[in-house]
């Protein structure tokens, strides 16, 4: 039943990264900063660290369908997001045995994973001719407010999903108790 | 397990790959968008409809109430405004009458200035911000194509990129580049309008960037209003654009460039009209096609 959970969730999220500057204020939108909410990134980051083993790739798998969605709605550049996401979050998957799974290491791993994927995403539509910024405006104008901006959403999400996730993780099929 | 781990530099290759492809396909200047695209966009648009209603609600009411404030002052503003107004329209009827006349006389029935209003209400805004692209409720089956002007009350905003069947995505004027021009004019008396084209968006400055074609004696001055001039063939002539805020000779001093304040607000968008051009186009047109 969980299983349907997943991609609901998902779902639903990338809908609302949508209206989500709708809802902050126009000097935000208008000013120079820019924030781009990495909400599905980070739902997939807590699917990677808490509801899969180290055998299952469903984060990945869905990291790949979801990024896929994002370009098809909201860009009209397949790939992008398909691709920074997978590999993000495929990475995260990989070294997630070094950490443990309290909140500073997801801290870390967000920050980490936002930054990468959000750097991918920029030097693929930098290279596409897309956008035209300079690497210090890019750091100072882009990375540095969505950064912070989805490091809020991710330490909001963080007592809603981990240990539902973890609970979810124990009724894979196939689980033999650690 | 060990299919991603000791291939995994494979699958990144493979993943690299599907990217190129992915990215060149979308890039390569095709006009309709394949039919699985087009569900998606009409199932998430879907969706979208109806989480945008408690989220206006909410904006609305909060913007409403920093408006009772302003309200007694821009009420008496406003009905000096509207008694004024009356007797415009009264003048407009009488004007388009005898357009209407005068155009029979001539035997020319529809010019390149009519169209038909689709309104659409903005159900979303694209996240990315280096894409300047929303979506509207209004898809094919309401009439929408490719490339139609998107306007609001204040003046022009973008135009269709791709439909779907419900729903459709428009770019942004500030998302323009020199692939997406829109042929302009600045009107002056009895054949001395100034043409040119809108050809991209000044990150910086906020502002769109107009190329003037013909020689650059004619003064242009601060201010002046900028329209669509229709001849580029996908758009209607007429549609306000913005105004003029400096001009500046270009790189290499043949031409003149001016910088244009768009005269729609691209940022607080909720309501837009999609406009239908009544004069059907020929093929051939530069006007919004990506080349």
């Amino acid at each position: 039943m969980n299983r349907i959970y997943l991609p609901l969730i998902l779902f639903v999220v990338v809908v609302l990264e949508g209206v989500a500057l709708n809802l902050l204020p126009s000097f935000v939108v208008m000013g120079k900063t820019f924030i781009v909410p990495h909400w599905a990134l980070i739902i997939l980051l807590y699917y990677a660290l808490f509801y899969d083993r180290q055998d299952t790739y469903y984060s990945v798998i869905y990291a790949g369908i979801f990024g896929l969605l994002i370009d098809i709605v909201y860009t009209s550049v397949l790939g992008v997001y398909m691709f920074s996401y997978a590999l993000v979050i495929f990475l995260i998957h990989s070294i997630r045995n070094r950490f443990h799974g309290n909140l500073y290491a997801v801290m870390l791993l967000g920050i980490l994973g936002i930054g990468l994927a959000d750097g991918i995403i920029s030097i693929v539509y930098a290279l596409v001719g897309l956008s035209n910024m300079s690497w210090q405006t890019y750091l100072l104008h882009r990375l540095l407010p969505t950064e912070l901006a989805n490091l809020l959403f991710l330490l909001v999400a963080y007592p809603l999903l981990a240990a539902r996730l973890q609970r979810w993780q124990n009724e894979l099929p196939g689980h033999t108790s650690i | 397990m060990s299919f991603f781990r000791k291939k995994g530099l494979f699958v990144l290759l493979l993943g690299i790959i599907l990217l190129v492809v992915l990215v060149g396909y979308s890039l390569s200047g095709r006009s309709q968008i394949t039919l699985p695209e087009q569900f998606v966009k009409d199932t998430v648009g879907w969706t979208q409809k109806i989480v945008n209603a408690p989220v206006k609600f909410v904006t609305n009411t909060i913007s409403n109430i920093g408006e009772i404030t302003d309200t007694f002052k821009e009420n008496r503003i406003l009905k000096e405004k509207v008694s004024e107004y009356k007797g415009l329209v009264y003048e407009v009827q009488e004007l388009k009458k005898e357009n209407k006349d005068m155009r029979k006389l001539v035997d020319k029935t529809n010019s390149i200035r009519d169209y038909k209003p689709i309104q659409a209400a903005v159900i979303s805004r694209s996240p990315e911000r280096w894409v300047e692209q929303i979506t509207i409720n209004k898809g094919k089956q309401d009439g929408v194509k490719e490339n139609m002007a998107v306007i609001t009350a204040e003046g022009m905003v973008g135009k269709i990129q791709t439909a779907a069947q419900f729903s459709s995505s428009v770019q942004l004027l500030s998302g323009f580049d020199q692939f997406n021009r829109i042929s302009a004019k600045i009107s002056r008396k009895k054949g001395k309008d100034v043409y040119g084209m809108i050809e991209g968006y000044d990150e910086e400055n906020k502002m769109l960037t107009f190329r003037i074609i013909e020689e650059s004696e004619k003064g242009i001055k601060e201010g002046e209003p900028v329209f669509s001039s229709g001849l580029g063939g996908m758009f209607p002539a007429g549609l306000p654009i913005g105004k003029v805020k400096e001009v500046k000779p270009d790189q290499y001093g043949l031409t003149e460039t001016a910088l244009i304040e768009p005269a729609a607000n691209l940022y607080d968008l909720s309501d837009v009209i999609v406009v239908d051009r009544s004069l059907e186009t020929d093929n051939v047109t530069e006007e919004g096609t990506d080349q």
